[in-house]
């Protein structure tokens, strides 16, 4: 996939050449400013590029193409206040699926994210995490192809982050699904990625990419204190060329 | 019976003990003598005339009318109101074109407009639906409107990476997010639906709650003027708990929202 964009006069991404294989789980760590939502917008065909183009399965794409969906990092923005769980995760089905079917996928895809019980409640009711994971099942109800995900768990905190990772990475491997996660935090990209993509600078370029060969599963504890984690973090550090407290 | 004890937990008690030791208290200063309006009646003289109308038919009959005045104009001043706010909402060259003569419209005391309507329809129904409609939709447009214009971008986003039609993100979508505030100008033009409608049976059309508050003054009863104005008052009060009670029933989650916009 290669695009750029010209935002009025400003470049926001410049000669972007990424891949995304499938069943990938690719990371894209940056410091904020360098375009990493736009360049998620972009895939999930939101923005169209001014330059270059978008393809999915070789076909340049032209508008939100199907089976592939994004996931938000303002949970309760994206969300349908006013949609209880279960509904908010039949959102994308209607009209689309019959009406046993979509009940199947909305139990199915709540049971994933361990919300079944919260079914009937409305988003309000819930924790940040929660929310999270409400909009998480409702883009997996889709059975998609492609999940685009843009710092989603920025917004929480940090045991409820770590939780949340680690159910990610069982749902790619219930699902299967591809998935392009965009980050600000370095750690968070290693531990997550198949592989890591360093995004800097203004415009927006990808610097390096890095295949992580961190062992399967990985664990909040053991993967945080393999010599190659630090290995991988002080590279990436190294890449976006700043302190990890900057 | 616990549906009874909550209701009764419910009902404002110290608010209605004022309301009684103001009508106790107008009772015994005119009683007393401490007070003296030739034209005063005491609250048990305007109870009785209270049963004197109600007993012969009269009440009910000008209380229809005014009901039929209030509820056919709210509900065109709210279908009005909703569609143009909804078109305004969304298209924001027609907001540009149309806002300033909203603002110079708006703000005109409708009642002025009495006039203007009773040379165009006479006395007549017309004329109390004229009064009543045009400045009943200015709440419901403004509020749908602004919901609309501020449903958040986010949810746009939504609706585009789940793939809906335009007509899908206006129905699940904008719809729904706008509620809330269509609700709260419907609200606030029900109750200047009455206002206005009074008015107009006052200064125009002879009809109604309005004129007769009207004819009883010009038949010197001040005893049945103050009991159509009690008859009034009940009338708005009814109104208001029948709307609010509606909205609790068909929209449970956006009444909750109502509540605290309100």
């Amino acid at each position: 996939m290669e695009f750029a964009r010209r935002d009025g006069p400003r470049r926001v991404l410049d000669r972007i050449s990424l891949d995304l294989r499938r069943g990938e789980f690719l990371t894209v760590v940056g410091p904020s400013g360098t375009g990493k939502t736009t360049l998620l917008r972009l895939l999930g065909g939101l923005t169209p590029s001014t330059q270059g183009a978008v393809h999915v399965n070789g076909r340049p794409i032209d508008g939100p193409p199907a089976g592939v969906v994004i996931v938000f990092q303002d949970y309760s923005h994206a969300l349908l206040q006013w949609r209880t769980v279960g509904r908010n995760v039949a959102f994308g089905l209607e009209g689309r699926l019959p009406r046993d079917e979509i009940d199947a996928r909305v139990r199915d895809a709540l049971r994933l994210v361990r919300l079944e019980a919260h079914t009937a409640d409305h988003p309000w009711q819930l924790s940040g995490g929660m929310q999270q994971r409400v909009q998480i099942a409702r883009a997996l109800a889709l059975r998609p192809a492609v999940l685009l995900m843009d710092e989603p768990f920025g917004a929480l905190d940090a045991m409820t982050k770590a939780t949340l990772q680690d159910e990610l990475l069982r749902l790619r491997d219930a699902t299967g699904s591809s998935i392009v996660f965009v980050t600000h935090d370095i750690e968070e990209a290693v531990y997550l990625g198949d592989r890591v993509a360093v995004i800097t600078g203004a415009p927006g370029r990808i610097g390096r990419t890095v295949a992580v060969d961190l062992p399967k599963p990985r664990d909040q504890i053991v993967t945080r204190q393999l010599p190659r984690f630090l290995e991988l973090r002080y590279l990436l550090h190294q890449a976006i060329g700043q302190s990890e407290h900057a | 019976m616990p549906d009874v004890r909550r209701l009764l937990a419910r009902v404002n008690w110290p608010g209605l003990g004022t309301i009684a030791l103001g009508f106790l208290l107008w009772e015994l200063l005119l009683r007393a003598g401490l007070a003296h309006y030739q034209n005063l009646p005491p609250p048990s003289v305007i109870a009785g005339a209270l049963v004197e109308i109600t007993r012969n038919g009269e009440l009910l009959a000008d209380a229809l009318h005014t009901l039929r005045v209030v509820l056919v104009g709210w509900v065109a001043a709210v279908a009005i109101g909703v569609v143009s706010g909804l078109i305004l909402g969304v298209s924001a060259t027609l907001r540009d074109y149309s806002l300033a003569s909203i603002e110079v419209l708006r703000p005109m005391p409708g009642i002025a407009f009495a006039p203007v309507a009773l040379l165009l329809f006479g006395f007549s129904l017309q004329m109390e639906l004229m009064v009543v409609i045009l400045p009943a939709l200015w709440p419901v447009l403004i509020n749908t409107m602004g919901a609309v214009a501020g449903v958040h971008a986010r949810l746009f986003d939504v609706g585009r990476t789940f793939r809906l039609s335009g007509a899908e993100t206006l129905r699940k979508i904008m719809l729904p997010a706008a509620l809330p505030g269509v609700l709260v100008g419907a609200r606030l033009s029900l109750t200047l639906a009455l206002v206005l409608a009074v008015v107009a049976e006052m200064v125009g059309n002879p009809a109604g709650l309005g004129y007769a508050v009207v004819r009883e003054q010009q038949a010197m009863r001040p005893d049945l003027v103050f009991a159509y104005v009690v008859a009034i008052g009940a009338l708005g009060v009814t109104l208001n708990a029948a709307l609010t009670g509606a909205v609790a029933c068909l929209f449970p989650a956006a009444s909750g929202r109502l509540r605290e916009a309100t």
